[in-house]
């Protein structure tokens, strides 16, 4: 799959599908032309959050026709009752307290999700990280069997190994900083089933270290190693191995060197699973500018329902491809 | 309301909140590393701390606010420009 086909094709995925997306960060201005660009294109169908008369006037004064896009006010809402009782399943806090929070758009976008009224959330323009982790977990929540929300970046590289724009996911290399082996191997298993559900493919998940099958000793390695093992008995359906080198993973003729059974993902890799934030977030900036590949992310897995957190410096377009590839993970 | 009736209200909030004695709540308490706020805690102090003054705190300015000293500093600044804080 090539690139441009790659978010044309989670473009075209989206609009069969014509998901509920919401969008509470209304007072954003790419976040408006994003959504304008996403109702016209019939991709997603786009909410805003927030009060009416507010948007509007915004709008307006940006030259944005919101008309026909759907909103969602908080205060007036009918839901507002419903979210509140079910935010207080989760929390214990006051009614009160729990109201004024759940009036607040990113929290009442949250659980419109959570609730079943949309599909997924687009958030992150106006919101720091730590607290569109913080109120997906507390809200949507985790997937049934994963402990944790991640992140992972597709990465695009122009050429590997004769081959034009390889298609590679790269996990953790945004949220989790030092994650444990029971973590690192639900960050395995969330990124195989996020490259099953996006890419359509059968995924080749290796988990990297400095060691190939024990060809180093170290408690780093120990880690890798038994993240490896729990992945594997946890999630059988999925292609794991490790602990590898990153040319093991990556290349044949490598792997056939280095291991005496190649198995199903020695040499053919295709999710990169990095043993902590450092090496992650390292490699992932030197693929992109040593090897020019194009990174799409960070994009969150491991919620029960699809949130993104976007960059504070996304642009119009990518907040589009963004929520493309939200509605296409809530497919 | 005069400004150490403000501190004992907001004291006692984010005591009830984050389930810590008021006692040990100081002015130079910060929400994180000294009270143990989780970053959703974060977000449920701003709701009552609205709710406790019937004011409406900005959600990005809200949550520059690290400081039980700081939170006493905003809130008195929002209720001040409504009238309703003496010297």
């Amino acid at each position: 799959m090539k690139e441009m086909d790659l978010i044309q094709n989670f473009k075209e995925r989206a609009k069969k599908n014509f998901r509920r997306i919401v969008f509470p960060e209304s007072r954003d201005e790419r976040i408006l032309m994003a959504v304008k660009e996403l109702a016209k294109e019939k991709i997603v169908i786009p909410i805003l959050v927030g009060e009416k008369e507010k948007i509007y006037q915004f709008s307006k004064d940006l030259k944005i026709d919101l008309s026909n896009i759907e909103i969602h006010e908080p205060k007036k809402s009918e839901n507002l009752e419903r979210y509140v009782l079910s935010y207080m399943k989760k929390r214990e806090v006051e009614k009160g307290i729990a109201g004024q929070l759940v009036k607040k758009n990113l929290l009442f976008g949250a659980m419109m999700v959570k609730e079943g009224d949309a599909d997924g959330i687009v958030a992150g323009a106006a919101n720091p990280t730590a607290i569109i982790l913080q109120v997906a977990r507390t809200t949507i929540g985790l997937a049934a069997d994963i402990s944790l929300l991640s992140s992972f970046f597709i990465m695009v590289i122009p050429e590997f190994s004769g081959e034009k724009e390889k298609i590679l996911i790269y996990a953790d290399a945004a949220v989790n900083i030092d994650p444990d082996a029971q973590q690192l191997a639900d960050i395995a298993i969330s990124s195989g089933r996020t490259a099953k559900q996006l890419l359509g493919i059968e995924p080749k998940i290796a988990l990297l270290s400095f060691s190939t099958k024990g060809s180093a000793s170290h408690p780093l390695i120990e880690k890798v190693v038994q993240a490896t093992k729990i992945a594997k008995e946890k999630d059988s359906s999925l292609f794991i191995d490790g602990e590898f080198q990153g040319d093991t993973a990556l290349v044949p003729d490598v792997a056939k060197k280095k291991l005496k059974e190649l198995g199903e993902v020695a040499g053919r890799a295709d999710v990169l699973i990095f043993p902590d934030l450092n090496s992650g977030n390292i490699c992932y900036k030197l693929t992109q500018y040593l090897a020019k590949a194009k990174a799409y992310g960070p994009i969150l897995q491991g919620a029960a329902k699809p949130v993104s957190d976007l960059s504070r410096g996304a642009s119009k377009d990518d907040i589009v491809d963004i929520a493309s590839i939200v509605a296409v993970e809530s497919i | 309301m005069k400004k150490d009736e403000l501190e004992a209200r907001i004291k006692k909030v984010v005591s009830s909140l984050l389930k810590v004695p008021e006692e040990k709540i100081a002015l130079s308490s910060d929400f994180v590393k000294d009270l143990g706020a989780e970053s959703i805690q974060s977000l449920e102090l701003v709701a009552a701390f609205e709710r406790e003054f019937g004011i409406e705190m900005d959600e990005e300015e809200s949550l520059e606010v690290k400081t039980v000293g700081k939170a006493v500093e905003f809130i008195g600044k929002i209720l001040k420009e409504k009238g309703k804080l003496g010297e």
